[in-house]
């Protein structure tokens, strides 16, 4: 590849975005091109800018109450007939939505106990990276870690050894989640920490597709009578890998 | 307020902040914006029943950003839009002349009016990637285009508001600030 190319992929390869077919030569590229190295690690800095430094727009506090009302007169037969008229574009508009949305779940369960599990999970993520207590166990053998859980739950939860699959294993702690202690598995894609919990079904099991919220990943699935949720501020893709490796390993 | 509407209101009214910003950005002013997150709050509530769970964020940041379109497109001949004016932007920012005007509140002021200079379609793809998290893919998604022109858009609109950026210390520097 040649500066030129790279420089097209640069972005994305800074964002993780790039596909596994491309990404290999932009990395051999960059060994060998300390100029591309340096533009990829401008990105990279210029992008943690934005995001420290942005200044954000907050919701004045009259949209919210005035939203309430516009909710109200909109299920009203007589003003969603006039909104109809007066604001055909919107409807129109609002064509590419249905599409994404039909185009997007077939693996669904009530979106709120979902929502419910991945607020908790996204608070439980945050805090493990900022209070520096990540894991209560540090290894990266699953030999010490699996056993680690032994009398701290009722259950045994898997621990999967994914070093050659580029998800290499940090340790595990106890986390609460679903109204009960739970086990917390953590891996490290790259720099990226993925926070796995694993429970017992008992409270209901879950299973959806990968998602995104506020920046994270998520994907939870059930498998012999455990539900298995995963977070990370990892690509979607990579997340996705995760999930399929892990299966894979424990079903060995 | 029946099951649907409970539903509706836990899932988006917490992202009711997102959108606003976003919609914001677009069209660059407050009134236009909260009329815009309006009109998309009452979008959403009509197509929620299509809604299957998955990212609600994403979701509604979508209808958000095609009401802020529609609007754009609306007022892009009227005279009363004009894309940039500095003195009405400029209140976000409490701009503090003062010596010790923090680094950090300079390189916000810079890093705003930057962005403040960039096409729609620019501030768009930095809010939706750099705030909101949003994967290409969604982005894709929510901007219907392919995940390649998503690719090239956000790399020219970080190049763009990166010589803004220098450009906005430049002449804060020339001004003695």
């Amino acid at each position: 590849m040649e500066c030129d190319e790279v420089s097209r992929l640069l972005d994305a390869y800074v964002d993780g975005e790039l596909d596994e077919t491309t990404r290999p030569d932009v990395q051999k590229h960059l060994d060998g091109c300390p100029g591309c190295r340096m533009g990829a690690e401008r990105i990279a800095a210029f992008s943690s800018l934005v995001r420290a430094t942005l200044p954000l727009y907050k919701a004045p506090s009259e949209l919210k109450a005035k939203i309430r009302a516009s909710l109200r007169e909109a299920s009203a037969p007589e003003s969603h007939w006039l909104f109809r008229i007066r604001r055909p574009l919107i409807y129109a508009a609002a064509i590419p939505v249905l599409s994404l949305v039909l185009a997007t779940t077939l693996r669904t369960l009530a979106p709120n106990r979902n929502q419910e599990l991945i607020s908790q999970a996204i608070t439980n993520h945050a805090r493990s990276l900022m209070v520096d207590h990540l894991v209560d166990v540090s290894s990266s053998d699953r030999h010490t870690v699996g056993p680690w859980f032994n009398g701290k739950l009722d259950y045994s939860p898997p621990v999967a050894d994914l070093a050659q699959e580029g998800y290499a294993l940090v340790g595990g702690r106890i986390d609460m989640l679903d109204k009960r202690p739970v086990a917390a598995i953590v891996y490290r894609k790259g720099a990226q920490v993925i926070n796995m919990f694993v429970w017992p079904v008992t409270n209901g099991k879950i299973d959806f597709d990968v998602q995104s919220d506020r920046g994270y990943h998520f994907c939870g699935w059930n498998q012999s009578g455990l539900n298995y949720l995963c977070i990370s501020a990892a690509t979607a893709e990579d997340i996705e890998k995760f999930e399929d490796e892990f299966r894979d390993h424990i079903n060995l | 307020m029946g099951d649907e509407r409970r539903q509706f209101d836990e899932i988006f009214v917490p992202h009711l902040d997102a959108a606003y910003n976003l919609a914001r950005w677009i069209v660059q002013n407050d009134q236009d914006a909260q009329d815009v997150v309006q009109e998309a709050y009452i979008r959403a509530l009509k197509g929620f029943h299509g809604f299957r769970g998955g990212n609600g964020r994403a979701w509604l940041l979508t209808i958000v950003r095609n009401a802020a379109y529609t609007w754009l497109n609306k007022h892009a001949s009227d005279q009363k839009w004009v894309p940039y004016l500095e003195e009405k932007h400029a209140e976000i920012i409490s701009i503090d002349q003062s010596a010790n005007e923090s680094r950090m509140e300079k390189r916000r002021e810079d890093l705003h009016s930057a962005l403040e200079r960039l096409p729609p379609e620019f501030r768009e793809v930095i809010i939706l990637y750099e705030i909101e998290g949003l994967s290409y893919k969604e982005m894709a998604l929510s901007l219907g285009v392919p995940v390649g022109t998503v690719m090239s858009r956000l790399s020219r609109a970080r190049r763009r508001l990166r010589e803004e950026f220098e450009r906005a210390k430049t002449r804060r520097a020339a001004n003695g600030m």
